[in-house]
């Protein structure tokens, strides 16, 4: 493996990271939405129904751990003077477009989409080629086209950069770029400013993710592949067992290009409106915690951890259940019972400005606009969880504007 | 004569399942006698107590064979034969299965504080300290990596940088886990509390340490907040006696549940071989071992040691019976504090754990609630009101709920007990269906611990004045108090065999092979909650067992 020894190779394998743990999140969280809650949607039985609300909450858990893993990486970012990246292309994207050989796509849970989540999140050390295959070979899929490139592998190179290039050249960036716990909730996020904090930031990504030899149950890796045997051995017994509900896969809300034709749109027009709200408060919520990892927070901290309150608050109050909504909503009559979900679709938009004011204007007329449609909405029939997420739209625009932040 | 086992294990909560696994694991020959019903699978336990009309903490576990063969004041409440009301009753209660109290325990884990190991050196000699308050033999630091590791086998999620050092007690590791996030409520508390005094203590609100996942963890889940750890966890996301159960059959030990040990026999040299039990279907068997170990709770221990007439020169096997004094207070915030969500308690107070008023007067800790008043029965009681006199249906009947519920805040206080000698455990002459006696209980909190409580309501109500809550319910007797549910004492650990029942390394002054771990031990309690002491005074004695088990069994294996 070639060692990293630039400043702007670094920077730009930190992109690409920041870009697959944030397309990955989306894609867990894509299968955490499709679970089915409640025995009124049929296909289980009240103790599969426990099964499946353990995974959905390991899925969920999971997801939240690459959100942190995001967060580590645009510290990362910052620390050594660049700015944190947000984007990454819609889905889906196909097994060539990251050396990691697999593909970015929006399925509803199954034995297809753990099959990839195995594979994203297989140990780089897992002399294994041989188990992994193994594994997913009973699956009953061929698995000979899969190539091991791997996450692990990324955070090696990524690594090698922070041992490599001289420490007092690396870290130029600003110490009060840096986030902390304390101006955000993300409970084991770490500060990078020198050497050792981006070792352990590293660390941290990489054990959560793939874990150790020794504990290698308790890592992603090992999650996934739990839940896939308990999966298969629920299949062999409850031949009616479906845990999942019929979503579309790779679906969009029509709003915006750049989708490719594999893309699946949204026809239904009230869950088009439903997927483009999801849309806009996803791209509102990145662009938010984007901004304050990007600022320098000393005496702007009531602001920045503003930003972070509404935008994290954003994730289980609007895109929760309105996710989980949107999975409850027909996608068009030609997809023949298949219901929607949402798109996780990125639109242009500016970054927000560094001036402070600037941005909570920009943020502040935003979350008007989408209240504003979110009661639109509301005047519709809609399932309760995408109601919910309407009504918390409206309450956290109307907090935002209400509470002062000096 | 050749044994059976080299360790016989009686009881399969986190006490002796601990002992058990790192004794199997050293290799010696183990079995596990469990008194109570084989578990069933988790989930049809979470849908007995989904679809149990009266839900209470046994609810998961209601089984009419196992209640008949193993009661406990938690299948039977008339279980304890205590005097009746006005009496003070003891109300902690246990379960008697496999895995043990832990699976209807909260996961609270804080440790005790350097002071608490030395109650009588520290405040002792004046007119209000009770006569029976005394030192541990060991101290802080000598269980201190026992309770590192007691937190890496548990699985403990904490701050370091809030625990570290509080009140003079270190930590030597960090947590293996991150804190359990603390709740919005809990956040909302702090912003109104923190730095704020009472009597010159100050405020300050900390992330409980928890046995319960913040992350994957040991082969089990992260807690996804489904808010009933009491009765039972439904996904293994907090820790229970099942898991070192598991480990402990995996490395090799027997366990043999539905056998009720009712006898103990003592050799002319004073040491314990013969564990005699009755099986369920009524077979009186005997088994030996060249060790035994007692793990049956702070109850039944005792219990067996009286029906066996052994381990008593001391007097003191039964006596000093403890508990924590609870108290429950309610409080209408003037925000939403959205409860209902998490963990039923994600943070507390320490600041009135120590200090020079030990005195005269026990410390306590505080817990924030997220279970608003769930223990006034919300909300349903707020339907009945709201529908039955304010005759509201509809959306004004969802109004009204959205009104309250969310604002309701629950606070608690678990106030010191101190030891006392007639506060004790007997046998009682009313017999169970296997024959075996009824435990005959005399609780009666000292004064000491009555001023603790009273000052523990005075410092919840300063609390919700400065919330400026509404609608604040302390409740009308300053005594009344529930039980924590943290049996403790009734086999004190000391230095003195005329004072105490086992020694510093958890062994019978009496008999040199017979061990006793679990919460029966501690001399003196402080305030927190017991579990991760039992289980770091299990890893502490597990190590001296196997020492003591020695090089015969190394050369008896080779």
């Amino acid at each position: 493996m070639k060692a990293i020894r630039s400043r702007s190779d670094l920077l730009k394998l930190l992109c690409e990271a920041a870009e697959l743990e944030h397309g990955i999140a989306c894609s867990y969280l894509y299968a955490g939405f499709s679970l089915k809650r409640d025995l009124s949607e049929g296909g289980m039985t009240w103790q599969e129904q426990q099964m499946v609300r353990r995974w959905a909450a390991q899925i969920y858990f999971i997801a939240s751990q690459e959100m942190l893993h995001l967060a580590l990486v645009w510290n990362l970012t910052t620390a050594i003077g660049g700015t944190p990246y947000y984007l990454r292309p819609n889905f889906p994207q196909d097994s060539k477009y990251y050396p990691l050989n697999a593909r970015l796509a929006l399925e509803p849970f199954g034995m297809e989409c753990l099959r990839r989540f195995i594979v994203y999140e297989r140990p780089s050390a897992l002399n294994a080629e041989h188990e992994l295959r193994m594994l997913l070979a009973v699956l009953g899929e061929d698995a000979a086209d899969i190539e091991f490139g791997s996450i692990g592998e990324l955070y090696a190179l990524i690594e090698s950069g922070f041992k490599s290039i001289p420490h007092e050249e690396l870290f130029i960036g600003s110490p009060a770029q840096q986030m902390t716990r304390d101006l955000v909730h993300f409970p084991d996020l770490i500060a990078v400013t020198d050497r050792d904090t981006a070792l352990r930031a590293v660390h941290t990504i990489t054990h959560q993710g793939e874990g150790t030899s020794r504990d290698r149950e308790d890592s992603h890796f090992g999650a996934f592949v739990s839940i896939l045997k308990e999966f298969l051995d629920s299949k062999s017994h409850g031949a009616n067992f479906a845990p999942a509900r019929p979503a579309l896969v790779n679906p969009y809300s029509g709003l915006g290009r750049g989708y490719g034709a594999s893309a699946n749109p949204i026809e239904q027009p009230l869950t088009q409106q439903a997927a483009g709200l999801f849309d806009s408060a996803y791209g509102l919520m990145l662009r938010m915690l984007a901004w304050s990892f990007e600022v320098e927070n000393t005496g702007i901290e009531a602001i920045v951890s503003k930003f972070c309150r509404v935008a994290i608050d954003f994730m289980p109050r609007v895109l929760l259940p309105l996710g989980e909504g949107l999975m409850l909503m027909p996608a068009g009559e030609r997809y023949r019972g298949r219901t929607a979900g949402p798109g996780f679709g990125l639109t242009r938009h500016v970054m927000l400005p560094a001036a402070a004011d600037n941005a909570r204007i920009l943020c502040q007329e935003r979350l008007q606009e989408l209240s504003q449609i979110a009661v639109s909405l509301l005047k519709q029939s809609l399932p309760d969880p995408a109601k919910a997420a309407c009504v918390h739209i409206q309450q956290l625009a109307n907090q935002f504007r209400a509470e002062k932040m000096s | 004569m050749t044994q059976d086992f080299d360790i016989v294990v009686v009881g399969s909560g986190v006490a002796g399942a601990i002992t058990a696994y790192r004794l199997a694991q050293a290799g010696a020959r183990v079995v596990i006698l469990e008194a109570g019903s084989r578990n069933p699978p988790r989930a049809q336990m979470v849908g007995a107590y989904a679809t149990a009309a009266i839900k209470n903490p046994h609810s998961p576990y209601v089984n009419a064979e196992a209640d008949k063969m193993a009661p406990t004041s938690d299948s039977s409440p008339d279980y304890y034969d205590q005097p009746p009301p006005p009496h003070t009753q003891y109300k902690s209660n246990y379960e008697r299965r496999t895995g043990g109290s832990t699976w209807h325990w909260l996961g609270h884990t804080p440790r005790m504080l350097r002071s608490d190991f030395k109650m009588k050196s520290l405040y002792g000699g004046g007119r209000d300290f009770p006569a029976d308050m005394v030192d541990w033999p060991i101290d802080y630091d000598d269980l201190e990596p026992w309770y590192c590791e007691a937190e890496r086998e548990l699985g403990v999620a904490g701050d370091h940088a809030q625990w570290n050092n509080l009140f003079n007690s270190p930590r030597s590791q960090p947590f293996p886990m991150s804190m359990i996030w603390p709740s919005y409520s809990d956040q909302w508390i702090a912003a109104r509390l923190d730095g704020k005094k009472f009597e010159k203590i100050e405020y300050r609100v900390r992330s409980t340490p928890s046995a319960r996942n913040s992350q994957l963890y040991d082969g089990r889940p992260p807690c996804a907040g489904n808010s009933i750890c009491v009765p039972i966890c439904p996904i293994g996301a907090k820790y229970d006696g099942s898991v070192h159960v598991g480990k402990a059959t995996a490395a090799g030990a027997l366990l043999w549940e539905r056998c009720v040990v009712n006898g103990l026999t003592a050799g002319k040299d004073g040491s314990v071989h013969a564990v005699q039990f009755i099986t369920w279907g009524g077979e009186q068997r005997t088994v030996t071992a060249r060790l035994v170990v007692l793990a049956a709770h702070a109850i039944e221990t005792p219990k067996l040691l009286l029906m066996s007439k052994l381990a008593n020169k001391s007097g003191a096997v039964g006596r000093y019976l403890m508990d924590h004094l609870s108290k429950s207070t309610f409080g209408l915030a003037p925000e939403n504090l959205y409860p209902f969500r998490g963990p039923p308690s994600t943070s507390g107070i320490e600041s009135f754990r120590d200090g020079d008023f030990r005195r005269k007067q026990a410390g306590f800790r505080l817990s924030l609630n997220n279970d608003g008043w769930l223990r006034k029965n919300a909300p349903y009681a707020e339907i009945i009101d709201l529908v039955m006199k304010q005759k509201k249906i509809g959306a004004a009947l969802q109004a009204g709920l959205i009104d309250r519920v969310p604002r309701q805040l629950r606070l608690s206080c678990s106030v010191e007990v101190a030891p006392d000698f007639n506060n004790r455990v007997e046998l009682s002459t009313t017999r169970d269906a296997l024959g075996i006696p009824h435990p005959k209980i005399t609780f009666t909190p000292p004064d000491y611990s009555y001023r603790g409580l009273s000052r523990a309501n005075r410092v919840m109500a300063d609390m919700f004045q400065r919330i400026q809550a509404t609608e604040i319910d302390l409740g009308t007797d300053d005594k009344a108090f529930d039980g924590a549910g943290h049996i403790m004492g009734t086999c004190r650990m000391g230095a003195d065999p005329k004072q105490s029942v086992v020694d510093e390394e958890l062994r019978c002054h009496d008999h040199k092979n017979l061990f006793i771990v679990g919460s029966s031990v501690f001399p003196t309690v402080g305030s927190p909650n017991p579990t991760l002491t039992v289980a770091a005074l299990a890893l502490r004695a597990a190590k001296t067992i196997a020492g003591q088990l020695g090089r015969r069994s190394a050369r008896a294996r080779s």
